[in-house]
């Protein structure tokens, strides 16, 4: 059983009617590594009902940040989304994960490629100074249903950009590729087709996928994860065998999809 | 779905899953660790962590003989959430066969 600390809700934010995001507290003594995902969870008559969730705020933020999908009849989703501020949360202290950049070998690019909540360790990643030392490009591609859906969109494209302390890594290197597959969009299509023809390099004015200078972090559900993994298995990617093992590419699930 | 630790295990106990685990789920015997089925997420980030291989998903063709174990031991044994010392001779007993049979013990791990 994971032992908990209890944060407070300090904002709560709905994307759609599918999806939220909110801030906590965070205990000073909790650390994470960027990318990292942790339990979290509500009081439920007496006993901590607790899910997986990818912490989206940067390791240097004073709050703890998570997206959040609303599973109808999710057990702890669907009550997640009542949350106001003020009210307490369960966060368990021993975040851990796969998607951290020191198990990527060195390369030159590095492909964050998302669907749904998947987005959120990405978003603790392109706030992450290091992320930025390592590489020269980081291209954050995001997948979603309807536009909607795409969050943050405007903190990557707008406010990010002109942070005082991380804009100019930001300008200089951050690429930002939202696509929608039930909408109209200026991308449409799931992610492996933008991958597979090219589509996505060829918009964003990059080289063809190489495995000895381009590295990828891909987190979503299982299905995305497995087509992604083969697509880049097949071009002669190899995954990182387990935390502390580096390859050319890491994965995780996006957990709150159950 | 759950995971399961299997008798590969016994007498390796290297525990590097506790300290991967999340949710602290891993419960430890005299001579080997098992899973509480409730308290896993499934996150699967221990079975590449275990240099036994010991950790199976519980839909796995080789896990089904362990389920009832873990879940037995699991509510008799104490939880583990910080790795230990693996135990001296654990190399020497890394994938030898039928070590359930040769040495499985029901006692919990010692108090520490």
């Amino acid at each position: 059983m994971a032992s908990l600390r209890t944060e407070r809700i300090l904002s709560v934010n709905h994307w759609s009617d599918r999806l939220f995001s909110f801030k906590t507290t965070r205990d000073p003594s909790f650390r994470f590594e960027s990318g990292h995902f942790v339990m979290l969870g509500i009081d439920l008559g007496g006993k901590p009902l607790l899910r997986a969730f990818s912490i989206a705020s940067p390791n240097h933020s004073e709050e703890l940040e998570f997206l959040s999908i609303k599973v109808p009849d999710g057990p702890l989703t669907s009550r997640l989304q009542h949350i106001a501020p003020g009210q307490d949360l369960f966060v368990s202290n021993k975040p851990v994960g796969t998607l951290v950049v020191r198990d990527l070998r060195p390369g030159r690019n590095l492909y964050l490629l998302a669907t749904g909540t998947g987005l959120a360790p990405f978003m603790s990643i392109i706030q992450d100074p290091e992320t930025y030392e390592k590489f020269e490009r980081v291209v954050l591609v995001h997948g979603v249903r309807t536009c909607q859906e795409l969050a943050y969109a405007d903190f990557i494209t707008n406010e990010l950009p002109q942070n005082p302390w991380l804009g100019e890594d930001v300008r200089q290197k951050l690429l930002y590729y939202p696509t929608v597959t039930r909408e109209p969009f200026r991308n449409t299509g799931r992610i492996t087709q933008a991958l597979d023809t090219g589509k996505l390099t060829e918009t964003l004015g990059l080289p063809v996928l190489d495995p000895a200078l381009d590295r990828a972090m891909i987190c979503g559900s299982n299905a995305m994860l497995n087509d992604l993994s083969a697509l880049l298995d097949a071009r002669g990617f190899a995954i990182s065998p387990g935390v502390g093992e580096p390859g050319d590419y890491v994965i995780e699930r996006a957990f709150v999809e159950r | 779905m759950t995971h399961v630790v299997t008798d590969a295990c016994i007498r390796c106990k290297y525990m590097d899953c506790v300290e991967a685990c999340p949710a602290d789920c891993f419960y430890e015997g005299e001579n080997m660790l098992v899973i509480n089925a409730s308290e896993c997420i499934d996150c699967s980030i221990c079975i590449p962590e275990c240099p036994a291989d010991a950790i199976l998903p519980d839909i796995d063709k080789d896990a089904a003989r362990w389920v009832e174990l873990n879940a037995t031991y699991a509510a008799l044994w104490p939880n583990i959430a910080r790795r230990k010392d693996a135990p001296a001779d654990a190399d020497a007993h890394r994938g030898e066969a039928d070590k359930f049979d040769k040495y499985f013990s029901a006692k919990p791990a010692a108090a520490s």
